[in-house]
């Protein structure tokens, strides 16, 4: 495992500022401030100034190198929390109003596990999540669901996330920041520090010799109470700490240590308070925040915090509270002040996010038996209801327009979009999160479902990008002094997802994933790892905004797209195959570099089960236009190996350039599915019968994905 | 002080985007957050920069916060004592 925080860099240096109870709190020098806006922060040191690199991909590497020492071996997988990603470099290319897409390629979340899945050569999926603060926890939970399916075993894990101003100020825009640095669990406490760091740990099924410790189980949780304060009782926070006591499948009494979320702000430390004291009563494990010394790392929290807890397992070190003086009495919470050696065997881990986003995560020493450890769930998902936008309008408009091969690529009137939306509830919201709680709300009525969802799995290539503009100009219009805060809010990416939660009070695991072009994607398959416990309904959004700066900015096909377009598709679903008549299922995820049998891969995968011609009656192929010519010689050479002779539709073409445009393709396979047929016009005017054949949704490019809906 | 309280009641329409809401029904003496005006802790946060920036009056509290977002009158009041005392 690799760590890098305030604290230092490496695991010794980090055990060693643990066991001196050293703070890695100081002054801000990344950026410059007004002199009455500089507030303490946990800034990682030397790191090397690179033009070329974010910070965030540089503290990434750092902790991966570290974590891959020993490793003979590529990972099959990187999983990062990130939710800040290139955002440093991003602000100071336009606060010069640089204009090139090309200087903003590392801007994407998912650029930073794409860099480190490049550098150690994996081939596998290369997964981002962000749900704010508890990114790096829901991360280690998809990479252990990984494991547990079997389809990889050993998984790159963790999260980062480099300071910015957008997190600086906007934080302090909420009055979150304690001026006096973090000093969680004070009764004097206000608010946090904000950090930065990147810790990875290298998970791996089979024990080997040098383990360190063992991750056994995670769970994760929604308040679906408010976008930005947790809920007062910590209700969510509870349950995301009995989800992950059972998915350990140990009990409240195995528990030996709590790292705390404990950020220093006066809601999150009473309602983590409250939640432990339901949860333990009388008998609370030893506990403290690590916060105070090094910084709220945001994504890259819950990895570090991950990394200390198997420093205190491996160590015997009971990390202590640093920066509370005097614990708050009303917490009821006795933490640990000095730190101490002591045996530790099992570690509770907490991380909580805006959105009331919440990740648990327990480890425990290696060797020990895990009865409880759970089989993964390979159902396939029955697919109850759907919902789609495009520029020419809702699911109906759209559809019908594609019955006659109608191009719908385009940008629809956010009035259209707001249509069925209560207006209290959206008075705050802009254009992605209206795009995706419509999309939510009208799958979930498309299902005619008396049940609501219970958990909310949402794509996206480059999230609220109105909200993040509007934050950044505000900011740099008024020399940094009056950005707003409710922009900071919805900027964050799994905003949408959390207003879902909240239309639906959808309790359940809330997952964004930000994977560029296979952001949907990324969320069906997070869906599907995740969703085992889960008996009722969920929900699969992929949406994307255009924006007219800053799309054409970040995304390259949208930056070689003559026609601005965006909207999105969504999916209400089931485990299991229920009474539903289509299932949808993530078949395939692997990057092309440094894989030139990526196309024979997929063949393999898939006519494991049955040759290609017989199984699928369409292919709906992407191509983002950045990758057109490349997607194309990829896909010819899956067609001329397998021979396949029915239609193919590339989707962009009719749907337009933007990130999640395969959600909508998705959303057209479970409708020319209902009707048994493929439209027309489609197919050069001739009918075809879709018959018991199910449909292949290919994203091509830098990577390969396939997901297939079925007919049973 | 007339004149602030109407020029407020805009503003907090304006910056809030309080849909369906007319200036007169944000009475002077009414609650402000947590009210019929669907107002919460988010909205205040907003009302705060606004307040800093057009009467370069800082509220920069929780606690100062509940106290000056009372009502409209306690609010205008109290921008009134702090912009009077800045501008002195």
């Amino acid at each position: 495992m690799g760590i890098i925080t305030s604290l230092g860099n490496g695991v010794s240096d980090t055990r060693d500022a643990i066991q001196n109870s050293l703070t890695g709190i100081g002054p801000l020098t990344l950026f410059p401030t007004a002199s009455d806006q500089s507030f303490p922060v946990g800034e990682a040191a030397d790191l090397i100034e690179n033009e070329d690199l974010p910070r965030t991909h540089q503290l990434a590497r750092l902790a991966a190198e570290q974590a891959m020492a020993d490793a003979k071996e590529a990972p099959d997988a990187v999983v990062m929390g990130v939710t800040t990603g290139g955002m440093l470099t991003t602000e100071n290319l336009l606060k010069k109003n640089a204009r090139d897409p090309k200087l903003f390629c590392l801007h994407a979340t998912g650029s930073v596990s794409e860099d480190i899945a490049r550098r150690y050569r994996c081939t596998g999926p290369a997964l981002t999540v962000s749900t704010a603060c508890s990114s790096g926890a829901a991360a280690l939970k998809i990479a252990l669901e990984m494991l547990r399916a079997g389809s990889v075993k050993r998984v790159l894990a963790g999260g980062a996330d480099s300071l910015c101003r957008l997190t600086y100020y906007g934080f302090n825009a909420l009055q979150l920041i304690d001026p006096e640095g973090a000093r969680p669990l004070d009764s004097n406490r206000r608010g946090m520090s904000v950090g930065e760091g990147a810790a990875m740990l290298l998970l791996v099924a089979d024990e080997p010799d040098h383990t360190v410790a063992e991750v056994l189980g995670a769970g994760l949780s929604c308040d679906a109470y408010h976008p930005a304060t947790p809920h007062p009782q910590g209700k969510g926070a509870l349950a995301a700490m009995q989800a992950a006591i059972m998915d350990a499948g140990i009990s409240i009494a195995d528990i030996d240590y709590i790292n705390l979320h404990g950020t220093g702000t006066r809601d999150n430390d009473i309602s983590e308070a409250r939640a432990i004291d339901t949860l333990f009563r009388g008998k609370k494990p030893l506990l403290s925040s690590v916060k105070g010394a090094c910084g709220h790392s945001l994504a890259a929290a819950g990895a570090i915090e991950a990394v200390i807890s198997a420093i205190s397992i491996s160590s015997s070190v009971v990390p202590a509270n640093v920066g509370c003086r005097r614990p708050d009495p009303d917490l009821k919470l006795d933490p640990v002040m000095q730190p101490f050696q002591r045996p530790i065997e099992t570690v509770l881990s907490n991380s909580f996010g805006f959105g009331g986003n919440n990740a648990a995560i327990v480890l425990g020493a290696c060797g020990k038996p895990n009865p409880g450890r759970t089989p993964a769930d390979t159902r396939p998902m029955a697919i109850l209801g759907s919902a789609c936008v495009t520029g020419t309008g809702r699911t109906d408009r759209t559809m019908g327009a594609i019955a006659k091969g109608k191009v719908c690529a385009g940008i629809l009137d956010i009035e259209e979009i707001s249509a069925h939306l209560s207006a209290a509830r959206i008075r705050r919201l802009k254009r992605f999160p209206r795009l995706a709680l419509s999309l939510a709300i009208a799958a979930h009525e498309n299902s005619g479902a008396g049940d609501t969802p219970a958990a909310i799995f949402l794509g996206t290539g480059w999230g609220a990008l109105s909200e993040t503009s509007d934050f950044l100009t505000r900011l740099f219009e008024t020399d940094e002094q009056f950005p707003s805060p409710t922009d900071f809010i919805g900027s964050v990416h799994n905003a949408a997802a959390g207003q879902i939660a909240m239309q639906f009070q959808a309790t359940g695991p809330n997952l964004t994933m930000t994977g560029g072009d296979y952001s949907f994607e990324q969320s069906l398959m997070a869906a599907g790892l995740v969703s085992r416990n889960i008996r009722d309904g969920f929900l699969v959004v992929g949406a994307d905004e255009s924006h007219p700066q800053l799309s054409r900015l970040f995304d390259r096909s949208v930056a070689k797209s003559a026609c601005p377009a965006d909207g999105g598709g969504a999916l209400y679903l089931k485990k299991g195959t229920g009474k539903s008549e289509l299932t949808i299922r993530s078949v395939f995820f692997e990057g092309c570099e440094n894989n030139p049998g990526v196309i024979s891969s997929l063949i393999q995968k898939i006519e494991k089960q049955q040759p290609l011609n017989d199984r699928y009656g369409l292919i709906l192929a992407g191509f983002p236009a950045a990758r057109r010519s490349k997607g194309e010689v990829q896909l010819q050479t899956l067609l001329a190996r397998t021979g396949f002779n029915h239609p193919v539709i590339d989707y962009r073409k009719l749907i337009g350039e933007f990130a999640s445009a395969s959600a909508v393709a998705a959303v057209m396979a479970v409708k020319f599915l209902q009707e048994g047929r493929i439209p027309e016009p489609l197919c050069e005017d001739k009918p075809v019968e879709l018959g018991a054949k199910g449909v292949l949704i290919i994203g091509t490019g830098d990577y390969i994905t396939a997901m297939e809906v079925m007919p049973q | 002080m007339e004149k602030l309280l109407k020029e407020l009641q805009v503003k907090i329409i304006d910056v809030l985007n309080l849909i369906d809401v007319q200036p007169e029904d944000i009475g002077a003496d009414d609650r402000l957050v947590g009210g019929n005006l669907g107002i919460d802790s988010i909205d205040v946060l907003e009302m705060v920069i606004m307040i800093e920036k057009d009467y370069g009056v800082k509220i920069d509290n929780r606690e100062l916060g509940v106290k000056v977002f009372a009502t409209l009158s306690t609010l205008a009041e109290y921008i009134h004592v702090h912009s009077t005392e800045l501008s002195n």
